[in-house]
């Protein structure tokens, strides 16, 4: 914090003269601020979860969604400004829907990151506005089947011009994260991210990060995260699941004092548990991995006391 | 030569289809927006209670659609029961028009009561219901209408329409498919038309019989006159009467078979 | 005849009159759809005890020409409710995308997709009222199955001018004349519902397809049939009339 105020901060289409943007650094501040939020792709779906603390007895258990459905392939979730987020996510479905109407189809999880990524970004540009005070994790999966175009009677030819190619696959895990800046990022295998143009090399999958994590506990997740190897595409998603739960617990332990509620949902592929849908994990399941996530800290504990004792 | 360059002779020029010309009529539209359900309805009046009923054929030329769509309808009550309604409705004609027209009045008898916090009056339902129509003068609801309830002194009263607003009360109307067969026998038995006090006089002398208002019992017997006659005679009217009856305590509803050939 | 290069590949005014220009004309009165273009024709439908069933065959007709042979006319909306569809089948796949496009939106609610078949025909029909009250027709006659909000079987028709009705058994174009007076007189309308088996629907509704490809000239042996019932949708989209015989012409 070398050069506060000196006036650079006041306003969002001024930089100061060391080149800073003041007010999106400010906003990552709240971000900073937020519940820990982390998203897992995994080699047959993608998992997202977040450390939702409870700000008042009052409110209802499992009420106050926080990680939203954008059309039916794309989860979202964000730490920082909850209103943010809504609206963020508010934006996405219409961004999904508006490519629906022109393409017949579903958004890439790519494209709608990639035009999310724009969008935030022309918050920083404006003195009449600010920047958005979250980081969304997109997490998607783009359907590997071949997809019927909205609204199509007919199957198509089954040869010949126009015909099917045997095997060929598309589709896969997208997760992405977009900052206040605007930033995100897409692995350069996706070349063009707004092409809705099939891939014809099937080995190359939708790209962002192996893991993404944001909010207060980040940096401990982010360490956990690096543990899993995800970059091997070993990890399923069944683990997956029981590895974000943990990772919540362990990045959890900083704000011990504060209680929190898990939620979490997964994409899985088409013949997954969902089908290619985003959807909240199933409460046995999410349970469970609760019940390994706090054995496991526990675990650890243990371990560290058996150190000291050392 | 110059017959072969007169490639015009006989008034016709070659253009390019998309080169408009001059002689090209204007296009019509080919989409008429209007199509008759058949079916009959007749509403009559007494000293405290007003009846509307309808047959609940539903048809498309020759075709029957369905034996139970109802076209007499409770105004301003629970959604799904009509439970709380003191206003009934009657439409006849084009039956999409009709729920359209329906859903209208019945909003706005809604509205009214929100607002103001008590019910429409019929006599102001009455006019209402003419604006509505009146306001599509020059694209119709295609329905005759009738509009019933009990007036500020607990009468029956009763509102015909025609489908753009003109309208007046009366003590009874027939309207829709069967209207001329059942009109007449309505004339007769409820405004005594051509009925005469026997030995009154001769000639012009003779006194006409003054119609009085009937009892309700009496009445249904004529509505359910009325229309297995009209059954007998007209292919859009069958299958069941539907009747709603409007008097202090609410509106009763009571269903009649008719004939289903 | 003439022998400029403008009429060439044109019909000949002397043969076939001059061309309409009424077709295509840029001032009067904007025209929207005045006829359907490629059509499917009847929808069939019949409730029994404890659901509903809906048959289409998978025809598309341009005219009197039997345009698309894989047409599929039955529309899965949500997880328990059908649209079957006769008419224009560009109209109809407007509707599927519009159909779709709410169903995603249902489902961004935390109770996820809640309305029923009785909703969407409530809806529907309320769309082709509108289009045919701005002279802009969505150019179909469609019949809607599913369940009602008491979860009783519904069954109900909306056309083109945003007429609905509802019955026991419902046929849309051709199999109002042909299906409905089958079906009326194997489940007569004041045979309670719970003595229509599911089997007997399904049968009376292959009957009636039979019946109509017979004798409607706009329809095809290939057919699709959805059976709806608590346990869920099953629809059959490839489906062949069978025992016909028409091996005589």
């Amino acid at each position: 914090m070398t050069s506060i105020g000196t006036g650079y901060d006041l306003s969002n289409s001024v930089f100061s003269p060391d080149g800073r943007n003041f007010q999106v650094e400010y906003a990552v501040k709240a971000v900073e601020n937020g519940g820990t939020a982390v998203g897992i792709r995994c080699k047959d779906g993608v998992v997202l979860a977040v450390e939702k603390i409870i700000t008042s007895k009052l409110l209802k258990p499992g009420a106050n969604k926080r990680i939203a459905t954008v059309d039916r392939h794309v989860g979202i979730v964000s730490a920082g400004l909850v209103p943010d987020g809504r609206h963020f996510v508010s934006r996405a479905r219409d961004e999904a829907s508006s490519w629906r109407g022109v393409y017949k189809g579903p958004i890439p999880t790519s494209a709608l990151a990639n035009r999310l990524g724009g969008y935030v970004q022309a918050y920083t540009l404006y003195s009449s506005v600010r920047p958005f005070g979250t980081t969304a994790i997109v997490a998607g999966w783009d359907s590997e089947a071949e997809l019927a175009v909205d609204g199509q009677v007919g199957t198509g030819p089954s040869s010949g011009s126009g015909g099917k190619v045997e095997g060929a696959k598309g589709g896969g895990p997208g997760l992405y994260m977009i900052e206040p800046s605007g930033l995100y990022w897409v692995s350069s295998t996706s070349a063009s991210a707004s092409s809705p143009i099939y891939h014809p090399n099937p080995t190359i999958l939708p790209g962002g990060y192996y893991g993404a994590a944001t909010g207060k506990g980040r940096q401990a997740a982010k360490a956990e995260l690096e543990k899993l190897d995800l970059s091997s595409g070993n990890l399923s998603l069944a683990d997956g699941v029981k590895e974000a739960a943990r990772i919540i617990y362990v990045a959890h332990e900083d704000s011990k004092d504060k209680e929190f509620e898990l939620e979490m949902s997964w994409i899985s592929s088409v013949d997954g548990p969902t089908k290619g849908r985003h959807e909240e994990v199933p409460k046995e399941l999410r349970e469970e991995a609760e019940k390994a996530a706090k054995r496991a800290l526990e675990g650890e504990d243990e371990e560290e006391e058996e150190k000291m004792e050392e | 030569m110059a017959s072969l360059l007169d490639h015009s002779a006989g008034g016709q020029t070659v253009g390019y289809s998309f080169s408009q010309s001059a002689a090209a009529p204007v296009k019509q539209h080919g989409f008429y927006p209007y199509t008759d359900n058949g079916g009959s309805t007749l509403g009559i009046t007494g000293s405290d209670f007003a009846i509307l009923a309808g047959d609940t054929r539903s048809t498309s030329g020759y075709n029957i659609n369905s034996r139970m769509v109802p076209k007499v309808f409770k105004i301003g009550g629970d959604e799904e029961t009509g439970e709380g309604a003191h206003i009934i409705l009657s439409v006849v004609g084009f039956a999409a028009d009709g729920n359209a027209l329906k859903e209208r009045l019945d909003s706005v008898v809604k509205m009214y009561k929100y607002q103001h916090g008590k019910s429409m009056s019929v006599s102001a339902c009455a006019q209402r219901l003419s604006t509505i129509l009146y306001g599509k003068r020059f694209f119709p609801y295609y329905v005759t209408a009738i509009l019933a309830g009990l007036d500020e002194e607990g009468k029956g009263a009763l509102y015909s329409y025609d489908p753009v607003g003109s309208y007046e009360r009366e003590q009874c109307r027939a309207a829709g498919a069967a209207a001329s067969l059942i009109m007449p026998f309505l004339d007769n038995q409820v405004n005594f038309k051509n009925q005469y006090i026997p030995g009154s006089g001769e000639g012009h002398a003779l006194q006409a019989k003054k119609a009085e208002p009937l009892p309700r019992d009496h009445v249904q017997e004529l509505v359910r006159d009325a229309f297995t006659s009209a059954v007998e005679r007209h292919i859009e009217v069958g299958d069941h009467l539907q009747m709603l009856i409007a008097t202090r305590d609410g509106i009763e509803e009571v269903f009649h078979p008719l004939k289903k050939d | 005849m003439n022998h400029f290069p403008e009429a060439w590949g044109r019909p000949r005014d002397d043969v076939y009159g001059a061309y309409d220009h009424s077709y295509l004309q840029t001032t009067g009165p904007k025209a929207h759809t005045s006829s359907p273009a490629v059509t499917g024709t009847s929808v069939l439908g019949v409730k029994f005890n404890g659901g509903v069933v809906l048959a289409t065959d998978n025809l598309a007709s341009y005219g009197s020409l039997a345009r698309f042979t894989d047409v599929k006319r039955l529309r899965v909306f949500g997880s328990n409710a059908i649209v079957g569809f006769g008419g224009d089948v560009s109209d109809m796949q407007y509707i599927d995308r519009l159909l779709e496009s709410i169903d995603i939106r249902e489902n961004y609610s935390h109770h996820g997709n809640m309305l029923n078949a009785k909703n969407l025909h409530t809806y529907l029909s309320k769309v082709f009222y509108k289009r045919r009250s701005e002279f802009n027709p969505l150019w179909n006659h469609i019949l809607v199955a599913g369940y009602d909000g008491e979860g009783e079987p519904f069954l109900s028709s909306a056309d083109l001018l945003g007429t609905t009705f509802s019955a026991p058994h419902l046929a849309t174009g051709f199999g109002a004349h042909l299906a409905v007076p089958i079906l009326r007189r194997l489940f007569p309308e004041e045979m309670p519902l719970e003595e229509v088996s599911k089997e007997a629907a399904i049968e009376a509704l292959k009957q009636c397809l039979k019946v109509l490809y017979y004798r409607d000239a706009r329809s095809m042996d290939k057919y699709s049939i959805a059976v709806i019932t608590k346990e869920g949708i099953d629809i059959k989209e490839n489906e062949v009339i069978e025992g016909t015989e028409l091996g005589f012409c």
